[in-house]
């Protein structure tokens, strides 16, 4: 994702290869993968986490980590 | 029969258990690790039902999600109930492909069909019973529908394990499996397939297990042999993904036949998030609801209550105790004892039961309504910043009911060392038992701003240990990693009966102590302050207790309450912090006519009655919390940490403050 986030951005994850492992296994557990259709939902302030939502449910993860997924615009 | 509830977290377990269990068996703990282990009768009394942690796969990545493969190694359970959300179905289905691997008798039960029906995903249950080859049952657990069908068919049908590979991992990881299960056959009375995909699948747990049982060079070598054969052959991240990936194909299947989706509404609860989770409004909303949280305790609510029942105990109870023991011709020894010690011990904790079950009640309305996870959430930046993450804060706030399921509520964060430091820093949370302390105190001296006082003492502590998480993650405690990955459950309105049996559950542990703790405790204070070495029946000032707490006296003089009344108090604070409260109602034995508000005004001022609530606040945690953080953290060095860094700190902001107020002409 790049760096200005605003929710309702909407895109779908292409690697996240790039990201930390311990978050990739996580994100794994909630279904999220590689192909998968995310969209922001809200941005906390002072570079605070994102909440992103992905196959209904919302999920809220860190901005640096959020950065570091590859996400290409549908 | 034994039977095990199990599922994704945030499905409706709770809900399910409670209505599937007219009440708890057994409430304890799991072998090794102070994970609550909740075991129920069914309603039908047909067997029982124990509740497992909530996990997304059996292979763990924290401790809690341990608890669920060590208990599917270690101990026999008849049969599984799996709770899936029916509108996250195809992530639920990962577990339970994994359970069905498992080969033991499964059960479903299909949770939210309902929250389904709203975002249009209809499930046909008879055709997914059909692809699972096992029962299932929709159910909606909030309100208990369908849960009588649930148990008709646990205790009837027989529900034979269906041998059916459901997911082919492809021919490589077939045939390791194959190799694997020729190498444990006959070694182990579980599942061998299930053994082996974990195995591949990287499980600690179950990689352990099978290192005990079996040849562990023959299983490595299986293992490093497919993962070099599937990178080169088709170039996968790991072993675990393609895994992973080939239940996916296999789940995707199974939701094309059995889902049909239609177009969705907006949920109610991205509208109410669009406000709480804001970017202006998350934080002083967060605020405003702690603040009216306080009010209600304090304020509106739970002092008339408190008082009320304190009229009843010192009136009505009292004067039953004197006539009964008038009419049994009771000695002066027993007459005081019952008196002296024990009405105004554990009476004097007792008056504030009403305070203690509002807030439980709170706290239980934040878990159940989802608005928890939001505030981990909205905290997460603040929380960042100094080396925790905003998972941390959801073990502080439930460490204002009690610290010690605070610090157990530790174990979902999944990194050691900020783990370490939550359970370190929770203890500064001020607990419900530290609350009867404040409530007496800022009665008799700051009665017109009663909940701002106790609020700032609340605050101070979240500071306090805001600062310390810095200072101890910037030098003693550095972590690398740090993970912050957290479910957004949606929204719930929470059912009332679920609400109270959890603030039951969180309360009654508080009258129980009142009835064994500081009943014991008032009983050996009452003596200590009755004997003296000169005998029995002395004058207080020169009874054991007069003498013990004299000892330590003057090193708290400094800190504005240097009396033996004071430091007695504060030993016996560390067995339980109420019972600071009983052992003044003793030692301050308090005359009909007035009460120990007003006595207090004779021993404090009122700058000291706040150095002394900040040094009550912080000092050391009670017996229980310590045995908790010794039990968490499977260390001494750090329990005896915890209780030394708290001292310290204690004693140096009491002192700033009573030497400070004094500078600035305080009182």
């Amino acid at each position: 994702m790049n760096h200005s986030f605003k929710a309702g951005d909407k895109g779908k994850i292409v690697d996240l290869s790039h990201v930390s492992q311990l978050v990739q296994r996580r994100l794994l557990d909630l279904g999220i993968t590689e192909g998968s259709e995310v969209c922001v939902k809200c941005v906390m302030p002072f570079g605070g986490p994102i909440m992103i939502e992905s196959c209904g449910q919302c999920i809220g993860i860190r901005r640096k980590e959020a950065i570091q997924m590859e996400v290409v615009k549908i | 029969m034994e039977i095990a509830l199990i599922g994704n977290p945030n499905t409706g377990k709770t809900s399910l258990f409670n209505n599937l269990t007219g009440s708890y068996e057994y409430v304890g703990n799991w072998s090794g690790v102070t994970v609550e282990k909740k075991v129920g009768v069914f309603k039908n009394t047909q067997g029982h039902l124990i509740d497992l942690p909530g996990v997304y796969t059996l292979n763990p990545l924290s401790k809690d999600e341990g608890v669920v493969t060590s208990f599917f190694l270690t101990e026999s359970v008849d049969r599984l109930l799996n709770i899936l959300d029916a509108s996250q179905l195809e992530r639920n289905l990962h577990l339970t492909l994994q359970l069905l691997e498992f080969e033991k008798p499964v059960l479903i039960g299909l949770n939210m069909v309902d929250v389904a029906k709203k975002r249009g995903i209809q499930i046909n249950s008879a055709k997914l019973s059909a692809f699972l080859g096992v029962p299932v049952v929709p159910v909606v657990a909030r309100n208990g529908k369908g849960c009588d069908k649930l148990v008709d068919v646990i205790s009837t049908k027989s529900m034979k394990p269906v041998k059916k590979n459901l997911v082919y991992y492809g021919k490589e990881v077939e045939a390791a499996i194959a190799a694997i299960s020729a190498v444990i056959e006959g070694k182990t009375e579980h599942s061998q397939r299930f053994l082996a995909v974990q195995y591949l699948e990287g499980n600690e747990y179950v990689k352990n297990y099978l290192h005990q049982i079996a040849d562990a060079m023959k299983l490595s070598s299986i293992l490093s042999n497919l993962e070099s054969e599937l990178q080169n052959r088709y170039d996968c991240k790991s072993l675990a993904n393609f895994i992973y990936l080939k239940r996916k194909e296999t789940i995707e299947k199974i939701a094309a036949a059995v889902a049909v989706k239609t177009d969705t509404v907006i949920p109610l609860t991205e509208k109410i998030d669009s406000i709480v989770t804001n970017k202006y409004l998350g934080i002083p909303i967060f605020l405003l609801l702690m603040y009216l949280m306080f009010m209600l305790t304090f304020d509106w609510l739970g002092t008339p209550l408190s008082d009320m029942l304190d009229a009843f105990l010192t009136g009505p109870i009292t004067n039953l105790f004197e006539s009964a023991l008038t009419a049994i011709h009771a000695s002066a020894f027993i007459h005081a004892l019952i008196i002296e010690g024990l009405v105004a011990g554990v009476g004097g904790v007792l008056v504030f039961v009403p305070q203690i079950f509002i807030l439980f009640f709170f706290i239980s309305l934040l878990e159940d309504s989802g608005y928890m996870a939001r505030v981990a959430l909205v905290m997460d930046r603040i929380m960042e910043s100094v080396g925790l993450n905003g998972k941390a804060f959801i073990p502080m706030i439930i460490g204002f009911g009690c610290n010690v399921p605070g610090i157990m509520a530790a174990r979902t964060i999944e990194t050691p060392k900020e783990r370490l430091l939550t359970i370190l820093l929770t203890p500064l949370m001020s607990c419900s038992a530290r609350l009867p302390v404040y409530a007496l105190f800022v009665g008799g001296f700051f009665a017109g701003h009663r909940a701002l006082v106790v609020l700032s003492l609340y605050v101070l502590g979240i500071v306090v240990a805001l600062t310390l998480a810095k200072v101890f993650s910037s030098t003693i405690l550095k972590a690398e990693t740090s993970l912050f990955v957290i479910e957004l459950p949606p929204y719930r309105l929470p059912q009332f009966q679920s609400l109270w049996r959890s603030t039951w559950d969180k309360g009654k542990g508080f009258i129980r102590k009142a009835g064994t703790f500081i009943f014991a405790g008032s009983v050996f204070i009452w003596l200590l302050s009755y004997a003296g070495p000169n005998g029995l029946n002395v004058d207080m000032d020169h009874s054991f207790l007069a003498a013990i707490g004299g000892v330590i006296a003057p090193i708290l003089a400094p800190i504005g309450f240097g009396t033996w009344q004071a430091a007695a108090s504060l030993i016996t604070g560390f067995l339980a912090k109420e019972s600071i409260i009983s052992t003044m109602n003793i030692i301050y034995f308090v005359p009909k006519d007035s009460n120990l508000q007003g006595l207090l005004a004779n021993y404090y001022t009122p700058l000291a009655a706040y150095s002394f609530m900040v040094f009550i606040l912080l000092y050391i945690p009670c017996l229980a919390t310590t045995a908790t953080i010794y039990k968490e953290t499977g260390s001494k060095k750090w329990t005896a940490f915890a209780i030394g860094y708290a001292l310290v700190i204690a004693y140096v902001l009491a002192f700033l403050i009573y030497q400070g107020g004094k500078l600035f002409g305080l009182v």
